[in-house]
């Protein structure tokens, strides 16, 4: 056996370790070892010879160098959870703590990782995923967040006005919209801090050169840095706002033209793919309901459906719809969670309904929740009362449902970072479903 | 409760949870950071901990002291910066570029090591408090106190574009330190780049450049100057990939296009003995491809081309077919268009990279002259006459098919396609009649391709030649099958049934056929009658030919081919040995005309003439006597008597055929009106000629007079009516 050149000596604490430094590269630049390692500080000739020694906790250190190891996270049990988020961040190692943390997201391979319970009064309006693994959720007037160690941080709010809906813009920017109140020059769309709760902007709507308060709806961003929110004015200047994220400047509005809505709109979806943006009003905010699709280049709503003069019978009435580009179609649910399918590529307003109603009938529990619809990486997820189902397959056939004991049904779910989180109505409690770590063999 | 507070009411005191650290803590740990950024900006750095260093840090942030840190590092470094400053103000000349380098790795090396100490407050204590991150942080300082310290920040420009200046001039200068200055530059933001580098630098090229054309213009010519200006841009597309941003490399480009071409196009095209049309008529393939890709960059660059080409092409073009000269021989005259094509393809497709305007506007320019000699549809089809009887003789099929390609391109350049399937039609029917034409296969190309042209009505009739040529064929088989046996030794006879209305109409002024002939055509006329109901056959003696056994006087016998006319003519030498033209005139009945042509052929073409005329001269008259020939030789048994013919239209004949296709296109030019009313009843007069016009084209370009005509002449016959209130409009009537 050969001289090992590479092996590196710690003192943590008192403790002895020994590794190596291919073990410690794996930690990258942006840490302490990258930085201890980098050729400006390796400073001491002969690096087997010497031991470094580092002021912390030895447990923690043994946990965190095994992660760099195996690229694992192992928690023993006698090390509360804070502790070692604490010195991963010492040593610049919370990212791999958060990456080794689950397994990638799977709908199918989902286990409830923990509840929580808030102390916000009244209904659940939304919950939001970060793209970290942290969420938002929102009550009534107030924004209340989490990161992704569930830690909760200040509360957002948009001068407690009612809160219509929230977006994670990155993993530090929050943008609320909330309800105008008469009189005042309040309401519309704030962004905030995730980690100080700070108002950062707020975002205005001009109509003829003229600074309009408004009511901010649905919203939805782009990766050109645009934000679109439905917004509804007090003398009748409804559409969609779009606003450019790096300057908050409003830069475009698409006025919803008579006979149709959006800007009552429920639910806003950016598509990639074509470059359009998904508009739907749903009931019960309108009588009917209206999905269309705007291209904002040349103000043209290039498809749109809606079920004004149809029978509005229980079955046929959308609660909510999803736009899957793949394959270019518009899924939506009525109150039985039967799914439907439209062709984006026809405007024959054809819905397709996979009927799975005569199950549900008859078994709706005392406070129903409307259906929800999610898609991540061609799984669909939909809520229903007190469970969601997963989706999967060219057909959508139901491979799973997700359902915990207590907190009544779910008003809300949302899906990110590698999390499933779902906000139910009852209680004010909200679950986090996680992916669990890939099998060792 | 102190007994001091007893007059005030009972009173909670907020429970004080902050432990207060010693507040030397934060002093000490300070100075011990702050004396290892001295450190290591002096280059001392091996004395230092990283671990503490890391540690103390970590420990102020903790401690709430991340103000202090934070603001003691902006000092510190500032401190480090004007010291490094100064030593690059007083680095002299050639130097101080290189000073400043040094200076600046010493910087990015420091700041490094201080970010990696202030790790912890870099990822924690600043984004919640949106402060600055330190390597960003390290870059605003050194842009704030070395790149815009008012001795720096002038001679830094001054430096770089002399540089540049000296190396447009030909020296060499060290680029790797441009590369690392222009870097830096562009490290401390696109801003502090363009304005403390790029604008200036693009003013500064802009004048260069436009003294430089100006100096170049005066003394080269076009091909030259171009020559220069492209290896300026490629010089300054080459600059932004060694040392600039490759931002810059659409601005620096767009100040070349625009100082060395947009502002000296027109001179440039212009160019005396050097110019546009001086490449064009050179074929300069290079010079001209040069000038298409140096012009496109800049607007309006390849209008100007196209322009100066088109104008060029139409006035040559017009001067080619108004040439008395060439209008003498059809098929040269077909031939130079060809060429005048094959030349500027070649041009466009070589120099012009197959640009579709500059087609487009070859195209307009062809159909813009071509159609200035109303002959032009006449001569094309005379060349494709000519090249299918003798000319693709051995000629390989693709080739045949390229010409035939080409003949079809010069086609749709006519406006009065109408003329031209008059003429191909007469063309065509001597070929075949003749049994001249050399391919079947090219004729029928040929037709096919005017059938996709312009469709199915314009070839019906011609293909109705084929159609009748096969039929004839097969009508001969069957009446030698019937007859045969009968005929036995006497004259073969051929006959070509020809569809009235398919062919070019004759005057039929049927001859007198010798005897044993006109035996032979009642023979045919029963049998074809026979198994044909219903028709009517009427001989077209002028268009036939026979083939004739001779004995001359020494015993010599040859064989003679001859026109139908002829042969008849020839015939009555069997029974007299001489005779006057007014008894042939008796006998035959030819018409004078095609009779005199015929007698000048059988009696005044040196080595053909079978026959002698009395007196001896070059023309017929009506007392001439002809006898036969007993002295006639011939190298060749098989004798070819041509009849002379004019193969150019002569004059009234030009106009025959003009005045018929005038009143052919009559009939065409009211079925469009009515086609046109019928769908929209009511329409005005400028309407009416514009949608006429639109749906002829075609074929031919409508004349609006004939038009007005034709409308007059409908509202005669009650097709269409004026409305009463607005004369200009007309009505249709059902």
């Amino acid at each position: 056996m050969g001289v090992q050149k590479d092996r590196v000596r710690f003192n943590v604490g008192g403790k002895i370790f020994e590794t190596t430094a291919t073990t410690l590269a794996i930690a990258g630049r942006d840490s302490l070892f990258g930085a201890m390692f980098d050729e400006n500080w390796d400073l001491q000739p002969n690096v087997t010879s010497t031991e470094h020694f580092i002021d912390r906790n030895p447990d923690c250190f043994a946990v965190l160098l095994d992660l760099l190891r195996t690229g694992e996270l192992y928690i023993p049990s006698e090390i509360p959870e804070k502790l070692l988020y604490r010195e991963a961040l010492f040593y610049g190692l919370l990212d791999h703590v958060r990456a080794a943390r689950c397994g990638p997201f799977d709908g199918n391979r989902l286990h409830l990782e923990r509840s929580i319970m808030g102390r916000a009064p009244g209904d659940g309006t939304a919950i939001r995923a970060g793209p970290d693994g942290g969420c938002c959720v929102a009550h009534g007037s107030m924004v209340h967040v989490y990161d992704w160690m569930l830690e909760e941080h200040p509360p957002i709010s948009l001068d407690y006005q009612r809160v219509n809906d929230a977006i994670w813009i990155d993993s530090e920017s929050i943008v609320i919209s909330a309800c105008e109140r008469l009189g005042r020059d309040d309401g519309g769309m704030g962004l905030f801090s995730a980690s100080t709760g700070e108002l950062r902007y707020k975002f205005h709507v001009t109509h003829d050169n003229q600074v309009k308060s408004y009511t901010g709806g649905a919203l939805s961003f782009n990766s050109d840095y645009k934000l679109f929110s439905s917004c509804k004015g007090r003398s009748n200047e409804y559409g969609i706002g779009v606003w450019d994220q790096v300057t908050g400047k409003q830069i475009d509005f698409f006025y919803e033209p008579p006979g149709w809505s959006l800007g009552d709109a429920d639910k806003l979806q950016w598509l990639h793919g074509t470059n359009c943006l998904l508009v739907a009003t749903l009931f019960p905010r309108k009588d009917n309901c209206y999905i269309s699709l705007l291209d904002f280049r040349d103000k043209n709503m290039v498809w749109s459906w809606s079920d004004v003069g149809a029978p509005a019978t229980d079955e046929r009435r959308v609660r909510d719809a999803i736009a899957m580009e793949e394959t270019n179609s518009v899924c939506v649910v009525n109150e039985y969670e039967d799914l439907g399918f439209m062709d984006l590529r026809s405007s024959a307003g054809i819905v397709r309904w996979s009927s799975r109603s005569r199950l549900m009938k008859g078994k709706m529990p005392d406070e129903p929740c409307y259906p929800k619809l999610a898609l991540h990486e061609g799984q669909l997820f939909s809520s229903m009362n007190d469970s969601i189902s997963v989706f999967c397959g060219p057909d959508w056939v139901l491979t799973s449902r997700l359902r915990n004991s207590h907190g009544g049904s779910i008003c809300d779910f949302s899906i990110g970072g590698d999390r499933l989180f779902a906000l139910h109505s009852e209680e004010n409690v909200f679950d986090i479903w996680e992916t669990r770590s890939p099998p060792i063999v | 409760m102190s007994s001091g507070q007893k007059k005030r009411n009972f009173q909670i005191e907020a429970f004080k949870h902050k432990v207060v650290v010693d507040p030397k803590y934060a002093e000490k740990t300070w100075k011990i950071l702050e004396h290892a950024i001295h450190e290591i900006y002096n280059h001392n750095a091996s004395g230092l901990s990283f671990e503490e260093l890391y540690r103390n840090a970590y420990n102020m942030v903790l401690h709430k002291f991340g103000e202090k840190l934070y603001s003691g590092l902006v000092s510190t470094m500032t401190f480090h910066l004007q010291t490094m400053s100064k030593c690059i103000e007083d680095a002299h000349g050639g130097s101080f570029l290189e000073e400043l380098n040094i200076k600046w790795s010493d910087h990015n090396k420091a700041l490094q090591m201080i970010r990696d100490i202030l790790m912890y407050m870099d990822r924690t204590f600043i984004p919640s408090t949106h402060k600055t991150p330190v390597h960003e942080l390290g870059l605003n300082l050194w842009r704030d106190n070395v790149i815009h310290s008012d001795k720096i920040q002038t001679r830094l420009l001054n430096t770089l574009l002399e540089l540049i200046l000296r190396e447009r001039t030909g020296e060499v200068i060290n680029r790797g330190l441009m590369r690392n200055i222009i870097k830096m530059l562009m490290d401390l933001g696109p801003s502090v780049y363009q304005e403390d580098f790029e604008k200036p630098f693009l003013e500064v090229s802009a004048d260069f450049y436009r003294a430089e054309s100006q100096e170049f213009i005066e003394c080269s010519d076009c091909g030259d100057y171009l020559k220069k200006a492209e290896r300026r841009l490629n010089e300054e597309i080459e600059r932004v990939s060694q040392y600039l941003d490759a931002k810059s490399e659409a601005k620096i480009t767009n100040v070349v296009e625009k100082e060395m071409i947009a502002n000296h196009m027109l001179r440039l095209v212009h160019m005396e003995n050097s110019g546009l049309v001086k490449m064009l008529l050179d074929d300069k393939f290079e010079d001209l491809g040069r000038m298409y890709n140096l012009f496109r960059r800049v607007p309006n660059g390849l209008s100007t081309i196209r322009d100066v080409m088109t104008s060029h092409i139409r006035d040559t073009g017009k001067q080619l077919v108004t040439d008395p000269e060439k209008s003498k021989n059809p098929v040269e005259f077909v031939e130079s268009l060809l060429e005048k094509r094959d030349k500027y393809d070649k041009i466009i497709s070589l120099a012009f990279s197959n640009d579709k305007t500059f087609q487009n506007a070859l195209n307009s320019s062809f159909e813009y002259f071509i159609n200035l000699n109303p002959r032009s549809p006449e001569y094309i089809s005379l060349f494709v006459d000519d090249k299918l009887r003798k000319g693709l003789k051995g000629v390989k099929e693709e080739d045949i098919e390229i010409i035939l390609d080409k003949v079809m391109m010069l086609f749709r350049y006519l406006q009065e396609k109408d003329v031209f399937e008059k003429y191909y039609k007469q063309h065509l029917a001597k070929r075949l009649l003749s049994g001249k034409t050399v391919s079947d296969d090219a004729e029928r190309s040929l037709i096919v391709k005017l059938k996709t042209e312009c469709g199915y009505q314009f070839t019906s009739k011609l293909e109705g030649m084929f159609t009748d040529m096969k039929t004839s064929q097969d009508t001969m088989q069957g009446f030698y099958a019937a007859y045969g046996a009968e005929l036995g030794n006497g004259p073969t006879l051929v006959v070509q049934v020809l569809t009235t209305g398919s062919w070019p109409t004759q005057s039929s002024i049927t001859c007198n056929l010798p005897s044993e002939m006109s035996a032979l055509c009642e023979k045919f006329r029963s049998y074809y009658l026979g198994t044909h109901t219903g028709r009517r056959l009427s001989w077209q003696t002028n268009m036939g030919t026979a083939d004739l056994r001779a004995t001359f006087g020494n015993g010599q016998k040859y064989e003679l081919n001859v026109s139908t006319y002829q042969m008849c003519v020839l015939m009555l030498f069997n029974n007299a040995d001489c005779l006057s033209y007014r008894e042939v005139e008796q006998a035959t009945e030819i018409p004078p005309s095609d009779l005199k042509r015929c007698l000048q052929s059988l009696a005044c073409v040196k080595g053909k003439n079978v026959l002698r005329k009395e007196p001896m001269s070059k023309d017929i008259g009506e007392d001439d006597a002809f006898s036969v020939n007993d002295k006639f030789t011939s190298k060749l048994r098989k004798v070819k008597i041509g009849t002379v013919v004019a193969q150019k239209e002569s004059e009234p004949e030009k106009q025959e055929t003009r005045q018929r296709v005038e009143e052919d296109r009559k009939p065409q030019i009211e079925a469009a009106i009515v086609r046109i009313m019928k769908s929209r009843r009511v329409l005005d007069h400028n309407n009416i000629i514009a949608e006429v016009t639109k749906q002829l084209q075609s074929r031919f370009l409508a004349n609006p007079g004939e038009i007005k005509k034709r409308i007059e002449s409908l509202i005669e016959r009650d097709f269409l009516e004026r409305d009463n209130a607005d004369r200009r409009l007309y009505r249709y009537l059902a």
